[in-house]
C-alpha cells in the first residue's frame, strides 16, 4: 500500500514554475530518496506535500486520503535550514514537540540528543548549524511518526552523525514506516533508499527502484574506424534511451539488453565495444545533465 | 500547542514583575525613609508652638487621638491617627488664615473639605479615603499597551522562519492563531493585574487602600482592559499582513500613533493645515487608543468625566478587537511556506 500519492502536483509562484506536473507513489515501510539539482523543486515539492504551500494544481493523498491538521500526529518533518527558536533552549523545544504530538517518546528524544552529544540545557542560538540539524532530526525520530519527510537531513552533519541519521532511517523503514527524504550527498541516498525519484527544472525525470535503475542501465560505447560509420537503426532501438555521436565515438545510453546492443555495434563495425555500469551518480547526472554525463562516465573509464 | 507563545508571555510577565519590583522596592526605601514623619507626635514635634497645649488619647477602637489648641490662635486640631487604616485630621481656624482655594481636593486617598461656619473655617483632611480605580488603571494601561505592542506579532514571528513548525502541528491554522492570540491577550490582562497588584503593594506600604470601582472607576477599568487589547489587535492585523517587517512595525506603532494623535490638533488655519488635520483624523479613527479618555470637554472649554458616548467607545473597543483579530487570523490561513 502506497502511503503518500502525489497526483500531477503543479507549483506556479508567479511566472516560475518551481513544480510541473510530479506524481509520485510513496510505498509503505521503504526509504524513498528525493534527487535534484539546487533549484529543481525538492522543496517545493514537500512543502506542498505538508502543505505548507498551496498546489496550483494536482493532489496528494495519505493513505488514501486528502492531508487534514489531524494528519500531522503521523507525520514528521525536518526542513532543510533550521526552524527553531534561537532563544529557547534545546529542552523547551523538547517540550513544545511533547505537548503538540500525543505520540511523541520524551525518553527516546534525550536519547537520541545523547547520541549526537547535545546537551538539551543549551540555548539553540548558541549551536552550530549541524547540532541543529541533528536536534531537528532528534525530535522528528523521537515522534514515533508513521511518515517522516526529512529534507537535507544530514546538512551540517559531521561523517559519523551522518551515519547515525541514516541508520534512523534505514531503522523507521524496517519498523513499517515511510521515510522520504532528500539529500545532495548520492552516496547517503544510494546507501540508505530503496526507491529514488530525480526531479529536475520542477518535473520529475526518473524514478525507480535503485538497484532496478542500476541494474538495468548501462552505456554501450562503440569505437568505430572512421567518422563515415552508420547504424543500420540501433539509435532506434527502444532500448536505448540516448545516443552521443563524438567523431569515431558512439555512446548509448541503454535501458535493458546492453550485451545485445554491444553486439549489434560490433556487427555495425566497431572496432572496440565497451558496456560501462552506472552508479546512482551517473544515474541521477544523466537524468539531469544527459550530455555532461556520459562525458564524465567515460572519462572515469568504469569497464565490466 | 502554542507553548512558544507560553514562553514568550512567561518571559514577558518576568520582565514586568522585576520593573514592578523595582517600583515597590522605591516605595519601600521612600516609607523608610519617611517612617519618622509619618506619626502625629512627629509633626507636633516639628510645628510646635509654644501656646499650643497637646493632649493624648486612646478611643475604645483603639484609634490614638491627639489634640492640639492653641487659644491664642483661636486654633484647634484634632488628629485620629487608625494606623493602616489612615488619619482623619479636623482642623478648626480663623476664616481669616485658612486657605481659600481648598474647598474640596481630592487627591489619591486624601480628600479635603472645607467648611465655614461664620468667622471659623473647618477643614477635614482624610487620608485613607477610597482611591479612584481610574489612577491603578492609568498605569495599568500603559504597561497594558507597551507589552501588548512588545507582544503584538506571535504570527508574524511564526511566519519569520517557524512556519514549518507552527504549521506541521496537529490543529488547524485558525485555531493555532486563535489559541496564540489568545494567550497574549492572558498575557495583556496579566501585565495590567501586575500592574494594579504593585500599586497596592505601594500605597499598602503607608495605609490599607480602599479602592473605589464606582462610576467612572468602573468605566476606566472597562476601558483599561479593552484599549490595550484592541491596540495589540490592530498590530497583530498589521504584522500578520506584513509579516517579516514586524519588528519595523511594533517599533513604530507607538510613535506614529502619537504623532498622529498630535497632527489631529492642529489649528486648521489654512488648506494644507485643514488637509494634514483631517487626513490623521480620519488615520486616528483606526486607532483604537483614540477612543481612550475617560475626560469629556463641555461647551465652556471645561473637562468632566461624565459617561458620555462611553458605551459607543467601549462597543469601539471590543469591535476592534474581533475585527482586527479576525483578519490576522483571515491572513494566518493564507500564509505559504
Amino acid at each position: 500500500m502506497n502511503d503518500i500519492t502525489i497526483s500531477h502536483l503543479r507549483k506556479v509562484y508567479g511566472t516560475t514554475v518551481a513544480v510541473d506536473d510530479v506524481s509520485l507513489e510513496i510505498p509503505s515501510a521503504s526509504v524513498f530518496g528525493v534527487l535534484g539539482p539546487n533549484g529543481a523543486g525538492k522543496t517545493t515539492t514537500f512543502k506542498c506535500l505538508l502543505g505548507l504551500a498551496r498546489p496550483t494544481s494536482g493532489t496528494i493523498l495519505f493513505g488514501g486520503k486528502p492531508l487534514e491538521p489531524a494528519t500531522f500526529e503521523r507525520i514528521a518533518y525536518v526542513p532543510e535550514r533550521s526552524v527553531l527558536y534561537d532563544w529557547m533552549t534545546v529542552a523547551e523545544h523538547v517540550e513544545m514537540t511533547r505537548r503538540a504530538f500525543t505520540s511523541f517518546d520524551h525518553k527516546r528524544a534525550h536519547e537520541l540528543l545523547g547520541m549526537f552529544h547535545i546537551d538539551p540545557r543549551r540555548r539553540v542560538r548558541v549551536l552550530s548549524k549541524g547540532m541543529k540539524t541533528a536536534v531537528m532530526v532528534a525530535l522528528a525520530f523521537a515522534r514515533n511518526a508513521e511518515i517522516l519527510v526529512l529534507d537535507e537531513p544530514t546538512g551540517g552533519l559531521d561523517p559519523i552523525n551522518q551515519r547515525h541519521v541514516l541508520s534512523l532511517m534505514i531503522n523507521e523503514a524496517a519498523k513499517g514506516n515511510s521515510v522520504v527524504f532528500s539529500s545532495h550527498q548520492i552516496g547517503q541516498v544510494e546507501r540508505a533508499a530503496e526507491q529514488i525519484a530525480v526531479i529536475d527544472c520542477g518535473r520529475l525525470v526518473l524514478e525507480g527502484l535503485v538497484d532496478d535503475l542500476k541494474g538495468d542501465r548501462k552505456i554501450v560505447e562503440g569505437i568505430f574506424p572512421d567518422t563515415t560509420f552508420t547504424l543500420d537503426g540501433i539509435a532506434n532501438d527502444a532500448r536505448v534511451a540516448r545516443s552521443d555521436r563524438t567523431e569515431r565515438i558512439l555512446r548509448l545510453m541503454v535501458t535493458a539488453g546492453a550485451n545485445d546492443i554491444a553486439a549489434k555495434l560490433t556487427a555495425a563495425g566497431a572496432m572496440g565495444v565497451r558496456v560501462l555500469d552506472l552508479n546512482l551518480e551517473d544515474i541521477f547526472l544523466y537524468a539531469v545533465s544527459p550530455a555532461t554525463a556520459t562525458t564524465d562516465i567515460v572519462a572515469k573509464g568504469t569497464t565490466s | 500547542m502554542n507553548y512558544v507563545e507560553w514562553l514568550r508571555i512567561r518571559n514577558c510577565l518576568r520582565v514586568v514583575a522585576i520593573i514592578l519590583a523595582i517600583f515597590v522596592l522605591l516605595a519601600v526605601v521612600l516609607r523608610v525613609s519617611v517612617a519618622r514623619y509619618m506619626s502625629p507626635d512627629a509633626w507636633i514635634e516639628h510645628f510646635h508652638d509654644p501656646g499650643t497645649t497637646v493632649s493624648h488619647v486612646v478611643l475604645p477602637d483603639g484609634t490614638k487621638r491627639t489634640i492640639l489648641d492653641n487659644a491664642a490662635e483661636q486654633t484647634h486640631v484634632v488628629i485620629d491617627d487608625r494606623g493602616q487604616q489612615g488619619k482623619h485630621i479636623v482642623v478648626t481656624e480663623p476664616t481669616a488664615r485658612a486657605h481659600t482655594d481648598t474647598k474640596h481636593v481630592n487627591v489619591g486617598s486624601i480628600q479635603v473639605q472645607e467648611s465655614r461656619h461664620g468667622s471659623l473655617t473647618t477643614t477635614t483632611i482624610d487620608t485613607n479615603g477610597s482611591v479612584p480605580m481610574l489612577y491603578y488603571m492609568a498605569f495599568a494601561d500603559l504597561f497594558a499597551i507597551v507589552i501588548g505592542t512588545f507582544l503584538a506579532a506571535p504570527l508574524a514571528r511564526e511566519i519569520d522562519g517557524h512556519l514549518e513548525v507552527s504549521l506541521t502541528k496537529p490543529v488547524s491554522r485558525a485555531r493555532f492563531a486563535v489559541g496564540a492570540i489568545g494567550i497574549d491577550v492572558l498575557g495583556i490582562l496579566g501585565t495590567s493585574l501586575l500592574t494594579v497588584v504593585a500599586l497596592y503593594i505601594c500605597q499598602l506600604l503607608f495605609e490599607t487602600p480602599s479602592l473605589d470601582f464606582s462610576g467612572i472607576n468602573a468605566r476606566a477599568i472597562a476601558m483599561g482592559i479593552a484599549s490595550p487589547l484592541a491596540w495589540y489587535a490592530l498590530l497583530c492585523a498589521l504584522t500578520t499582513w506584513l509579516n517579516r517587517s514586524w519588528i519595523g512595525v511594533l517599533a513604530a506603532a507607538l510613535p506614529i500613533a502619537g504623532v498622529v494623535g498630535i497632527l489631529t490638533l492642529l489649528p486648521t488655519q489654512n488648506v494644507i493645515a485643514l488637509f494634514i488635520h483631517d487626513t490623521a483624523w480620519v488615520i486616528s479613527r483606526l486607532n483604537p487608543l483614540s477612543y481612550v479618555s475617560m475626560a469629556v470637554p463641555s461647551d465652556d472649554g471645561t473637562v468632566s468625566y461624565r459617561p458620555d458616548n462611553f458605551g459607543l467607545r467601549f462597543t469601539l473597543e471590543v469591535m476592534f478587537f474581533v475585527v482586527y483579530g479576525a483578519i490576522a487570523v483571515w491572513r494566518w490561513q493564507r500564509v505559504e511556506a
